[in-house]
């Protein structure tokens, strides 16, 4: 019954140059017309095994078989060609351009010998209306938000012809009604008889939408299942080999003073857009204050002006009673402020720099690690050593590339650092986005363990379950304000949530008002 | 990969690199040879073949081959300025700052501290080392004009520090021939240095009768070791590598981004600069360059060939310096044209600094590796479950 396979790829091996295995004989077929979910922690070998079926790795050995015929996918190219299209975590478009331009890079419509910017204007729009994916055709990469930038590498797959489709993650950046939007687009291609494979952790998406399962675990395919056949905890087990309490048990909050005071942040963004919006509230010690809202709505703004990457137009932020507004990143550090940023390979890590290297970088001039001109060695190697250990990251040594490790471990590094070095205040954004379920659960747990021993933490997260599981309380951003602030999060609903961040309802001035505690 | 496989790939990776580049000379000096007759031919092939390879290190006559310390020593030499400028490039490409500004550098140090040299009469050894850091100090400012370039203007340093050596170039001409220049001499060449300024000979024990091969080669040495604690055991170093690898991180981490890449250069000045002191005072009997020296530019190949790693700079300074000893030693024993003596330093260079050069085998072992890791994962699993059960 080969036949009934569009793809399939038997005993992959894949050994990269750095001597990982990262596939170790692993069998992984696609029906026509199904939605495969594929699953594992990471570092279980998806994303490598993906980026085989798109052409951008090699197998080290195995064979891929595409609508009957052995292919060697040398390319992403020759890939393409044989249908395959691949939507990657992070994204791989030209922010510089526009997103029709980025829409046909590579096979852009000529006049004469310029590119013909309305051609390609028009095949955006028309792809664009035919799967129902809104995009604006016109407007720079750069300036989109990131849930349009998903439907760009979507579409731009959908026009190269693909009828294989790879998500890698799609909803880890997605709202929920942003992720409902994104099924419903996914169920009627398939219908139209396109394949999808669909890399997610979320349990519930999966069982929502998928049709069939394989979950790898260590670099193999061990297991495959018809979806409605496994229940969301027994795939939980399978991937992980244990069962996961997703469900982070904390005391009640005893929030004391004031740590972070933000009033009045506004600004305006450069295309005139108010990305802030009159924004107040405290966090306090001992509290976690969480964060909610449809992605693109001021949190990165807001984050940004907090740790002075941008300058605000107007409005002050002080912690413990200092301001924190237009200094340098070393005086913020100083006094007391961390950060898990959002974008971790970006500012979180020196991908090429060691495990230990990336775990001093905010306090290499401390007098601990330093003997005069020169480093402490010593002082370094066993504070590396005790990271590494704390926080479970999984590698040879502390000497070990960063940039080698998977995913979740990275982020342990980030978050190793970030929580080691006696803050007052972590801002967290987004800190488990994308991450295995192991590496989440622990991040989690350390986030609320900091803040029951005193700290405050302002978590920002596009994940509704885990900002209203987290936080003590809880305001809501949308379009730039706060709309909505909840000093219980006990008694939330997913629905209550989703209509506030969607901005169909809003609170009175004095109800958000009670999250300035004065 | 472990480290004994990883030795092995890099042994047969530069004995391969070295044969194949040989082989392809040799073909190129083949067609070029002197001689009639096949055999002519291939007799003075051999000929330039046995030149460049041990041509530096000995004479090679009739009576046999015999070892020539003057020759090592004039190898050794060659080092000096050139490892001065490879650390400079190292330090300054480490920041991700490629600036180029080496060649100038060793060029306006040479001539700075050739004036102090001059014109400053100081005791003797004070003389030296004043005149050196001078020089040093003197670039190092200068490279101040790429780096805050960069830093407030966000002018690229590269395309500023290349124009910036021919500015220097042509300003030091000027100022010889306006001001410096000896009107009784029929070059242009400065007034004799000052006896107290001169770096001495290292010594003139009989292996190493060289005039050439000064102190200036131990304090370059001393450098390396410096450099090498600076980059790797300082936090300095250490900012300016993470800054390299990524700045937004860098800054994030509450690194003084902007400050670090100005002292990357000012250091990278620096070390160009003393290193151009240390070759005109340890070499020169007046200061009489017209011409940029071309040092700044090997330091650039260097710095790659090292990786960037100051220890490493003085391997591949002795590889360059042999290279054009043996190319020198061709050209002049074995008729082979100046011409080709670039092509094949060229085609050397080419495979040595090929990195995908042999990637397949690589590769193989890598796997290798892995399986054999997994495997040995799978056995020990295995004995665990036995000892548990």
């Amino acid at each position: 019954m080969a036949e009934e396979y569009v793809v399939q790829m038997k005993k992959i091996e894949k050994v990269y140059s750095n001597g990982v295995a990262a596939n170790q004989g692993v069998d992984f077929n696609l029906k026509k017309g199904e939605i495969h979910a594929l699953m594992g922690e990471n570092g279980a070998g998806k994303s490598t095994l993906m980026k085989m079926l798109f052409g951008m790795e090699q197998p080290t050995s195995g064979e891929i078989v595409i609508n009957g015929e052995s292919v060697v996918l040398s390319s992403p190219s020759v890939a393409i060609s044989k249908g395959i299209g691949m939507v990657h975590q992070h994204f791989m478009l030209v922010p510089s351009l526009s997103v029709a331009e980025n829409m046909v890079l590579g096979m852009a419509p000529r006049k004469g010998l310029f590119v013909d910017r309305a051609k390609c204007v028009e095949i955006t729009k028309e792809y664009s209306e035919k799967f129902n994916l809104h995009v604006e055709p016109e407007m720079r990469v750069a300036d989109i938000p990131v849930g349009m930038k998903q439907k760009v590498e979507i579409l731009k797959a959908l026009v190269r012809g693909a009828k294989i489709l790879i998500l890698d993650e799609p909803t880890a950046v997605l709202t929920a009604q942003e992720t409902q939007e994104l099924f419903k687009e996914l169920i009627s291609l398939k219908d139209q008889g396109y394949t999808i494979v669909f890399i997610s952790h979320k349990l519930n998406e999966i069982k929502e939408i998928t049709n069939r399962i394989t979950i790898m675990r260590n670099g193999r395919s061990m297991w495959v299942y018809e979806t409605e056949k496994v229940t969301k905890e027994e795939i939980s087990r399978l991937m992980v080999g244990r069962d996961v309490v997703l469900n982070v048990q904390k005391d009640e909050a005893k929030p004391a003073d004031t740590v972070l005071k933000v009033r009045d942040l506004e600004y305006v963004n450069e295309w005139n857009k108010k990305m802030l919006d009159h924004v107040s509230f405290d966090v306090r010690k001992g509290e976690i204050l969480g964060i909610a809202g449809v992605e693109g709505n001021g949190q990165k703004e807001l984050i940004d002006m907090l740790f002075s990457m941008d300058t605000p137009d107007s409005g002050s932020a002080e912690v413990q009673g200092k301001s924190i507004i237009g200094i340098n990143q070393q005086k913020i550090r100083e006094m007391g402020v961390s950060l898990v940023p959002e974008d971790r390979m970006l500012y979180g890590i020196a991908g090429k720099a060691t495990i230990e290297e990336n775990v001093i970088s905010d306090r290499s001039g401390s007098k601990k690690l330093n003997n005069g001109p020169l480093f402490n060695m010593k002082a370094i190697h066993e504070l590396s050593e005790q990271l590494v250990k704390d926080y479970t990251v999984l590698c040879k040594s502390p000497k070990q590339q960063v940039g080698m490790l998977s995913g979740g471990n990275i982020q342990k590094v980030v978050v190793a650092r970030e929580f080691s070095n006696d803050p007052v205040l972590i801002l967290a954004d987004q800190p488990t986005r994308g991450i295995d379920v192991g590496a989440t659960e622990f991040i989690r747990k350390k986030l609320v363990e900091l803040s029951r021993s005193g700290i405050a933490v302002l978590l920002v997260s596009a994940d509704l379950a885990e900002v209203m599981e987290l936080s003590d309380s809880l305001i809501v951003m949308h379009d730039g304000k706060i709309v909505a602030y909840f000093e219980d999060t006990k008694k939330l609903t997913d629905e209550e949530m989703g209509e506030y961040m969607l901005g169909l309802k809003e609170q009175s001035p004095e109800e958000i008002g009670r999250v300035c505690h004065e | 990969m472990s480290k004994k496989r990883q030795i092995t790939f890099s042994l047969v990776r530069g004995a391969l690199a070295i044969l194949i580049a040989l082989l392809v000379a040799m073909l190129l000096i083949f067609i070029s040879a002197g001689g009639d007759t096949f055999g002519a031919k291939l007799a003075a092939t051999g000929e330039a073949l046995k030149q460049l390879l041990v041509g530096p290190l000995f004479r090679v006559n009739t009576n046999g081959v015999s070892f020539e310390g003057k020759r090592l020593a004039d190898i050794l030499a060659a080092m000096i300025p050139t490892t001065f400028t490879g650390l400079a490039v190292c330090i300054m490409f480490s920041a991700n700052q490629f600036n180029l500004g080496a060649e100038g550098g060793i060029m306006l140090g040479a001539f700075v501290s050739g004036i102090v040299a001059i014109y400053v009469p100081m005791p003797p050894v004070i003389h030296a080392v004043a005149a050196v850091l001078i020089g040093g100090i003197a670039v190092g400012l200068v490279m101040l004009i790429p780096a805050l370039l960069k830093v407030k203007l966000d002018v690229s340093e590269m395309v500023c520090s290349l124009m910036l050596n021919y500015i220097i170039m042509y300003f030091i001409k000027y100022l010889m021939n306006a001001y410096y220049a000896d009107k009784s001499k029929g070059q242009i060449q400065t007034y004799p240095f000052l006896n107290s300024s001169r770096i001495a000979p290292l010594g003139s024990s009989p292996i190493f009768n060289s005039a050439k091969l000064t102190v200036g080669f131990v304090i370059a040495l001393i450098a390396v070791v410096v450099c090498g604690l600076f980059m790797y055991r300082s936090r300095w170093g250490y900012q300016i590598r993470m800054i390299g690898i990524n700045q937004d991180f860098a800054k994030y981490s509450g690194m003084k981004v902007g400050f670090i890449i100005v002292i990357s250069q000012l250091i990278g000045g620096f070390l160009s600069g003393a290193g151009g002191g240390i070759e005109m005072l340890g070499r020169y009997p007046t200061f009489s360059w017209s011409a940029l020296p071309g040092y700044g530019w090997t330091g650039i190949t260097i710095a790659i060939l090292a990786g960037n790693n100051p220890l490493f700079v003085p391997l591949a300074a002795f590889f360059m310096a042999y290279l054009q000893k043996g190319c020198d030693m061709m050209a002049t024993y074995a008729n082979v044209p100046m011409q080709l003596i670039d092509i094949v330093q060229g085609v050397i260079f080419l495979f040595f600094a090929a990195e995908q050069f042999l990637s397949k085998y690589r590769q193989k072992l890598v796997v290798k590796t892995a399986q054999e890791e997994i495997a040995a994962k799978a056995a020990l699993a295995q004995e665990g479950g036995n000892a548990n059960g």
